[in-house]
């Protein structure tokens, strides 16, 4: 049942592709802005002091990127 | 690799570790890398932690990273984290406040062409006693006129835990994980990203600490254990003597999370939430949300909130009931004093600022308080935290 809702959520994130607005490169400044970067989001220190101190673990949000800017 | 679960041990401070050249070394070449149409960036930060539980640690890390125009990036990370702990855990055993260090580095690599990115990456963590590898890859395919980014990686990481001072020939515990992600990247608008992911991660082996060792109660006794019970309490209250902590020896976890950005005018929204359980029963829930605020061109503040909830694990009791009988320990076969996988929940308020220095130099600092509490545990009820990090950050194109 759990794995079933948390396949639900992907399923959703790739049922709303279809209505996402296209958008062209030059398009793309606000995308590109650093603080859109998931990296920016948890630095090393804060991301270990998490992973110690909440007993969950995955789901980084730091992980993947890119907003196809390049 | 857990340096804030505190053992009640007090191993001593290493000189110098050769995997603090090996960064630096790996650092250097990305500098090296430095040539035309190659991106570079640099980042220093130090954190700091203390909490009411006597724990204060101290991270200096560095981070660099350099892409290259024809689509090859690498990037390699090193911190060190001092730990010095003087916690009602360790009181309770009455051993002496420790001071720990670990070393940890991590290097990558990469490779994008047209619409396909191949990425490898590694990483290895020293203590004294506890050492951890770990590799990686991922490959990402972006579709849909680079609207989406689909994106599948695996990790293996291997961890041996030791008692400081005993070879690992001698004792050791070991444990592996596997771990498979993958993320969904969306382009919703000019303004808005959405990311889903879904990690599912299978883990094998010794996951208990070996100085940790729990205090038995007669089943009519336990009952009565309060919590928060305070370390006289529970020695007036306890079995003689005291039973390590054991685990499950697998552990299948699994956590869905989704991320939203969004960028206004003048301010960015980031939004972040996941949700996770595993098989030894705790479900989870994490939320995160930042907005950072540009007041000019140059300098930035921002709030930040951060909920984590999470249940117990099947087998966690405050106080484990224990007989005694013909010279042996009758207990539960799993049983643990870990409060990470007892029930809790933290609420964490910050704010932080950053100041661009030079169109390609930035500062920043941050500022964080978080308060714990922990419903059903034995010597405290809650904690309270303040965590501090400052960066610099540099980029060269």
């Amino acid at each position: 049942m759990q794995m079933l809702r948390a396949g639900l959520v992907l399923l959703a994130a790739v049922c709303m592709l279809p209505a996402c607005t296209p958008v062209a490169s030059y398009e793309r400044g606000r995308l590109a802005h650093p603080t859109m970067d998931p990296s920016t989001q948890t630095g090393p220190g804060r991301a270990h002091l998490h992973a110690v101190q909440e007993g969950a673990a995955g789901g980084s949000a730091t992980r993947a990127g890119g907003c196809g800017c390049n | 690799m857990c340096a804030l679960q505190i053992p009640t041990h007090a191993p001593r401070f290493r000189r110098s570790h050769p995997l603090a050249v090996a960064c630096c070394a790996a650092l250097l070449s990305v500098s090296a890398a430095r040539a035309d149409g190659t991106r570079w960036d640099g980042n220093a930060e130090v954190s700091g932690y203390y909490d009411t539980d006597a724990v204060m640690v101290i991270t200096p890390a560095l981070q660099a990273a350099a892409k290259t125009e024809s689509g090859w990036s690498a990037s390699g990370g090193y911190l060190v984290d001092v730990v010095t702990a003087a916690s009602v855990d360790i009181v309770s055993t009455a051993s002496p406040r420790w001071t720990e260090v670990r070393h940890a580095g991590q290097l990558g690599a990469g490779y994008a062409f047209d619409d396909f990115g191949l990425a490898v990456h590694g990483g290895a963590s020293f203590e004294p006693d506890y050492v951890s590898f770990g590799l990686g890859g991922e490959g990402s395919y972006n579709f849909a006129n680079k609207q989406a980014l689909l994106t599948l990686g695996y990790a293996f990481q291997h961890d041996t835990a030791g008692r400081t001072g005993t070879p690992f020939s001698e004792y050791a515990l070991r444990f592996t994980r596997h771990e498979v992600d993958t993320r969904l990247e969306l382009v919703l608008d000019r303004a808005t990203t959405l990311t889903a992911g879904l990690d599912v991660m299978f883990e094998a082996g010794r996951q208990e600490k070996p100085y940790r060792y729990l205090p038995l109660f007669d089943a009519d006794v336990a009952p009565r254990v309060p919590p928060g019970a305070s370390v006289d309490l529970v020695n007036q209250l306890r079995l003689p003597g005291r039973m390590a902590e054991r685990l499950p020896d697998t552990r299948r976890r699994a956590a869905a999370s989704v991320r939203l950005a969004h960028r206004f005018k003048t301010s960015t929204l980031q939004l972040w939430d996941r949700v996770y359980f595993d098989g030894w029963g705790m479900l989870a829930n994490t939320s995160d949300a930042r907005w950072i605020v540009d007041l000019s061109p140059s300098f930035s503040l921002w709030p930040a909130l951060r909920f984590h909830n999470q249940s117990a694990v099947t087998f966690w009791r405050r106080a484990y009931v224990g007989r005694f009988q013909d010279g042996r320990v009758d207990a539960p076969s799993f049983r643990t004093g870990d409060r990470e996988l007892g029930r809790l929940w933290t609420a964490s308020v910050g704010a932080g600022a950053a100041w661009a220095l030079a169109r390609n130099m930035r500062v920043s600092l941050e500022l964080e308080g978080a308060y714990t509490e922990f419903p059903n545990t034995l010597y405290i009820d809650h904690r309270w935290a303040t965590f501090a990090v400052a960066g610099f950050g540099m980029r060269f194109e």
